[in-house]
Order: structure tokens, then sequence, then C-alpha cells
């Protein structure tokens, strides 16, 4: 993948931990996946079985999971606005320290891309970081997206790939997790009339 | 009876996958109870029969196909998750029946309970025939799914926090744990091996030892530490104690009993192919440094006063930390204390967990505080958690002393002299807490006695005296089992 594609997956990554709205953030996750997928499309080209499952996966993680999550949005409308955790440039700026300290500490993985490994190690980072830094449950979602795809521009820059039954798996693992957690979070929605995880304190020892 | 085997390896997950989807199509609660009784008896019988095939081979080479391995540890998993898994579908009705509250609309609570229930066996009885490690990761993130499902299953604040919890953070430790599969398919493709088969147990174990080694231990080390959020493994277990309180008491005997030693069954099996790979002993240092971290975190909290499932959560905690010790130390005896400790500890743990549905029926406050006499008010509950409490702690003759004992032993015939010394100071403070536990609440004070027994405690009393007699026949397994072909083959690690 060029480097200009995987810095602007990362800047789109790291957005999803500033923005204030939610359908931005929808948007943000969505063109992350589309980049990923334009990258992983532009390397199975000249392979039509490699071609298909990157457009699967292209096709479920930028436009079918995105729709199931403005949906979601619509179904779980915050009556007000959910009081940050920390104002957006603290976010931004531990989350960035975060992800260059991670990518910075990990030592060469065998790729021989070391952009494509810092970052990924970085993006997961990052999606560690908006499931810590975002109180609403639909922000923590998002994180998890922005997780996995961490993860596959990795595995986009393996000589060779991962194996399609591991790619099409962890697709289906993913759409059954996202399906799950959009269903918690409409029912938090609806037993605490807001997504804020804040109020969801009360187990402690 | 051995060229059934590869037919049982599909059934077997299978039976209980195509039951979720099955009682999803029945019409009345009463129709779902009768399939869940038929189908829950049906997987239990083909899932102990496949057992008792591969065990009955003892320490002979495994039995793999394409996607099947089925080795010694295989058959003593897919067993303990088929008598868990059983006793937890047949003790469920008894939960639904008083449940009040769910999720989902009441008309519908029951098929949803049982569609998560059967996804989440099958799911489960799959990762240790899994013969990949690309597979077993696919399953172990199954099970968050529909697990996650079941903890809420209430719908209540404190159960939606903790289904939240325990689905976000067990996801992004997977994430975690794929980019280190990631990490070593990469490896793997650099020396030619590529797609599915490159990740199956045997050829990985084959190839390791041609690994890069500085991103071989990368790898390993990512993915033991995304595998040890799901196993619970302290520091990253914060989800654990709140897991098994809130979930359905049949569930939480799953989350402790089955799943928990089941993942980890996957990271022993990381483990075992790749330490040639990684090396002088790191990765069993990194087991044996979660399971002490784990154990020190465990022992303050079994000496508090907490209520009865949040206890079995922590000492859940504790017996983690114990078998990450003996897959770390990896000497022949502390393997046998591995095997006799997984069982030993999923059917006390599983027991523990069906008492808390007299308990918190008869007590509902029981939920959020310690029980307290509850000898006073139902002797076969008491004798339930008795047993339970009396064998997670390792009292002699329950099969966690003899487990314990060997774990330590082969700890110091690793050399591991101080680490050992150390888990045994541990593990002695930490029967102290139970101890106290025991005393106090289910004991309690023989002026308070005026003893009822229901009816519906009598399932209880045979549950309890059938894993009483289970236990004593690990206890005998335990004295046999060190000097055995069986798990001369599990130490040797080969897959």
């Amino acid at each position: 993948m060029s480097s200009a594609l995987i810095t602007a997956v990362l800047v789109v990554g790291m957005g999803v931990i500033v923005v204030r709205r939610r359908s931005v953030a929808v948007a943000l996750v969505a063109a992350q996946s589309l980049l990923l997928g334009i990258g992983s499309l532009t390397l199975a080209s000249e392979r039509s079985d490699e071609f298909l499952v990157a457009s699967i996966v292209l096709l479920t993680k930028a436009i079918v999971l995105p729709l199931l999550l403005l949906v979601l949005m619509h179904r779980t409308r915050e009556p007000r606005l959910v009081a940050a955790a920390a104002p957006a440039l603290v976010r931004l700026a531990c989350a960035g320290a975060v992800a260059l300290a991670g990518a910075a500490l990990v030592p060469p993985l065998g790729l021989g891309d070391a952009q494509a490994e810092g970052s990924a190690v970085a993006l997961v980072l990052v999606g560690i970081a908006v499931v810590g830094a975002r109180r609403p449950a639909f922000f923590q979602l998002l994180g998890l997206l922005v997780a996995e795809n961490g993860v596959s521009l990795l595995a986009v820059s393996v000589p060779g790939g991962l194996s399609y039954v591991i790619e099409l798996g962890a697709l289906l693992d993913l759409a059954l997790v996202v399906t799950v957690a959009a269903a918690f979070t409409q029912r938090i929605h609806l037993e605490l009339g807001t997504g804020d995880t804040e109020l969801l304190r009360g187990l402690r020892d | 009876m051995t060229e059934l085997a590869p037919i049982l390896a599909w059934a077997v997950p299978g039976l209980p996958l195509a039951a979720a989807v099955a009682l999803q199509a029945t019409r009345t609660p009463s129709q779902a109870d009768r399939l869940n009784l038929v189908t829950a008896v049906a997987t239990a019988t083909l899932a102990l029969a496949l057992s008792a095939i591969v065990l009955a081979r003892g320490g002979s080479a495994p039995l793999r196909g394409d996607l099947y391995l089925l080795d010694g540890a295989t058959g003593v998993f897919v067993g303990l998750i088929a008598v868990i898994g059983l006793c937890s579908a047949l003790l469920s009705p008894a939960y639904l029946r008083t449940a009040g509250r769910a999720w989902f609309s009441a008309g519908r609570s029951r098929h949803w309970y049982y569609a998560a229930l059967y996804g989440f066996w099958g799911v489960l009885l799959a990762v240790p025939i899994a013969s990949n490690l690309g597979l077993a990761w696919l399953l172990i993130e199954a099970t968050s799914a529909t697990s996650a499902l079941l903890i809420a299953f209430t719908g209540a604040r404190h159960a939606l926090e903790a289904g939240w919890k325990y689905l976000v953070l067990t996801t992004l430790g997977l994430s975690v744990s794929l980019l280190g599969i990631v990490v070593l398919a990469a490896g793997l493709s650099g020396e030619g091996h590529e797609g599915l088969g490159a990740l199956d147990w045997h050829a990985l174990e084959q190839s390791a030892s041609g690994l890069p080694a500085q991103a071989t231990l990368v790898a390993f080390v990512l993915i033991l530490a995304g595998l040890a959020t799901k196993i619970g493994w302290a520091p990253v277990h914060n989800w654990l104690p709140d897991a098994h309180s809130e979930a359905p008491a049949p569930i939480s005997a799953l989350l402790s009993g089955a799943l928990l030693p089941t993942v980890a069954l996957v990271a022993w099996r990381v483990k075992a192919t790749l330490d040639s790979a990684v090396g002088g002993g790191t990765a069993g240092a990194l087991f044996i440094a979660f399971g002490l971290v784990s154990l020190v975190v465990a022992i303050p909290f079994l000496w508090r006063s907490l209520p009865w499932k949040r206890l079995l959560a922590y000492s859940s905690l504790e017996h983690m930390g114990v078998i990450a010790l003996g897959i770390g130390f990896g000497t022949p005896l502390a393997i046998a204390g591995v095997v006799i400790h997984v069982t030993a500890h999923g059917l006390a743990k599983a027991l523990g967990f069906y008492a808390a549905l007299p308990l918190l029926r008869s007590d509902p406050h029981a939920a959020r505080q310690a029980p307290q006499d509850v000898l006073a008010t139902s002797r076969p509950t008491a004798v339930a958690m008795g047993v339970s409490l009396m064998a997670l702690g390792g009292l002699p003759p329950f099969p966690l002393f003899v487990s314990e004992l060997l774990i330590l032993l082969g700890g110091i015939s690793a050399g591991e002299t101080a680490v050992a010394s150390v888990a045994a100071l541990a593990l002695a403070l930490g029967f102290l807490g139970l101890l106290h536990a025991l005393l106090e609440g289910v004991i309690g004070s023989p002026a308070h006695r005026h003893r009822t027994r229901h009816r519906s405690e009598r399932p209880l009393s045979a549950l309890t005296a059938a894993v009483g007699a289970g236990l004593l026949a690990l206890t005998v397994a335990g004295l046999l089992l060190p000097s055995s072909a069986f798990v001369e083959t599990l130490a040797r690690g080969t897959l």
C-alpha cells in the first residue's frame, strides 16, 4: 500500500477520537474502511479470488456496517450532548502520544514495510484509546472498528495475504460482534435514556 | 471405535449449533424446554463418546484431519465442556421459570436464551477440536458475541454493564491477539508457508524453529496478551467478576468452568508450538508471570465478604492463575496437575454456581451481599456450597489439593522453587479466605437453624452427590496420572 494511503488511514482513525457528531464519526470509520479496501483491491487486482475476498470485505466494512450504525444512531437519539471525559485536544494529544509510543516501541514485525507495521500498531492503540476516552457506547463501538481496521492494515501488508478462511471468518465475527454491540447500545439507551457508559459504573468491590 | 472420531468431531459442535436454530422454531415454552432436554442429552452423549474414544488412546499420536485435531487435551476439555454444558442446559428451565424480567419480550425470551446458550456451547465445544490457530481464534471470538447476550440476559442495568464490559474488553483483547496471528502469518509467509494450513498446530510446530526469533516473540506476546483478556488473567481481568456475578447461574458455570480453561488451552497450544522459536524459557516465564499476578490479585478478594457469585468469580481468577503456573512450569508433574486442576475446578465451580439458583431464589439480597447462615434455611444449598468451597479451597481429599501439589512440585522440579514457594503461600491464604466464607456465610450460627427442605432442591442434592463422587474419582486419577504415557505426551507438547 502506498505511503499516502497508510497515512490517510491513520489520520482518519485519529479523527474518531476528536469529533463530536456521531454521524461524522461513522463517516470517518466508513472512509477508513474504504481506504483500506481500495489498498487491498489494488494489491489483489491480478488475482481474481483475492480480489473477490477483498471486495466482500470492502462491501461489508465500508457500506453494510456503517449503514447498520446509521440505523442505530437514529434509534438512539441522545436527549442532550454527553459530556466528554476530556477536551478534544487532550484526547487527541493522549491518543497521539500512545500511538507514537506504540509504533516506536514495537520492533520490526518482519513484513518489510516499517510504515505499515508502525501505523497498524498505532491504529490498534488509537482504537483502544477511543474506547477508553469516549463515554458514549456508540463511540466505544466505533473504537472496536478502528482497532479492527488496524489489524486489517497489517493483514493487507502480509506478503501473499492471510488465508481467505481467516479473512472471511474474521469479517463474519466482526459483523456478529458489531450486531450484538449495536443491540447492547440500543438496550443501554432504552434502560438509561442515554448511551453514556459513565452511568454503567455500579459494579465495584 | 477410532473410525467414529472424525464423524464425532463434526457432529459434536454441529448438533448444538443446529439446535440453536431449531429452538427458534418452537412455539411454546414447554416445547422449547423439551427440545432443550433432548438436545442437551444428545450433545453431551456424543461429546462424551468422542472424549472417551480420544482418552482411550492414551499417549498415542493425535488423530488429525484438515480442520480437527484430537489429542489427549481435546479428550479432557470436550468431556469437561460436555458435562458442564449438560448440567447448565438441564438447570436452565429452573432458572427461566423464576428469572423475572428479561432483555427480550416475555414471549420470545426463552427462545433467545436457548439459541444463545446452544450457540455458545457449540462454538465452545469446537475450540479444543480445532486443528488450527486461526480457526481457534475465530471460534473464541464467536463465543464473545453469544455469551455477552447471555450475561446481559436480564436486561437490568448491572447485567448490561457486565455484558458490555465483557464484550468490549474481550473483543479488544482478541484484536490484539489477531494482530499477533497476522505477525506470525507474515513470518511463516517469509519461510514459504502460506494459507490456512500454515497456522495448523502441527505445521506450526514443525516450522517454528525456522521462524525469525524477534518477530515470533512479538507475535507470541501479542497472542498471549490478547488471550489473557479472555482467560481472565490479571491484570486484564476486569470483566471477569462482573460477568460471572451478573450472568444467569447456569451461564456463569459455563463461563468459569468451561470457557476460561478452554481459552487457556489455546494459549497452551500456542506455547507448545512456538516454544522452540521464542526460546530460552521465555514463553514459560510469561505464563508464570500471568499466573503469579493472578494469584496475588485474587487473594485479597477471597478474604472479603462478597456476594456468593462474586466470591466464586475471584476464585476463578485464582485458579486460572494456578493453571497458568502449571503450563508455565511445563514439567510432566505440573502438566498432570493442570489436567486434574482444569477438570476438578470446572466441576467444583459449576456446582457452586448451580447452588446460587436456590440461594438467590430464597434470598434475592444474596445477589448484592455475602450470604449468611445458609445452613439455617436450606441444607441442600448449604451442602452444595460447602462441597464447592472445600474443593475450590484445595482441602484434602478433594482433587484440587492433589493438582495444586503436583503443580507446585512440578515448579520445584523445573527449578522454580521461589515461584512455587510464593504460589504455595498465596494458595494457603486463598484457602483460609474460602474457609472463612464457609464458616461465616454457609454454616453460620447454630442458634439460627430452622431447616426447611423444598422439593425444588432435590435435583441440587443429586447433583452435589454426583459432583462429589466425580471429584473423588479425580483425586484417584490425580494420583495415577503423573507417571502415565498420556501426561508424558501432553508435556512433550506434540500436536
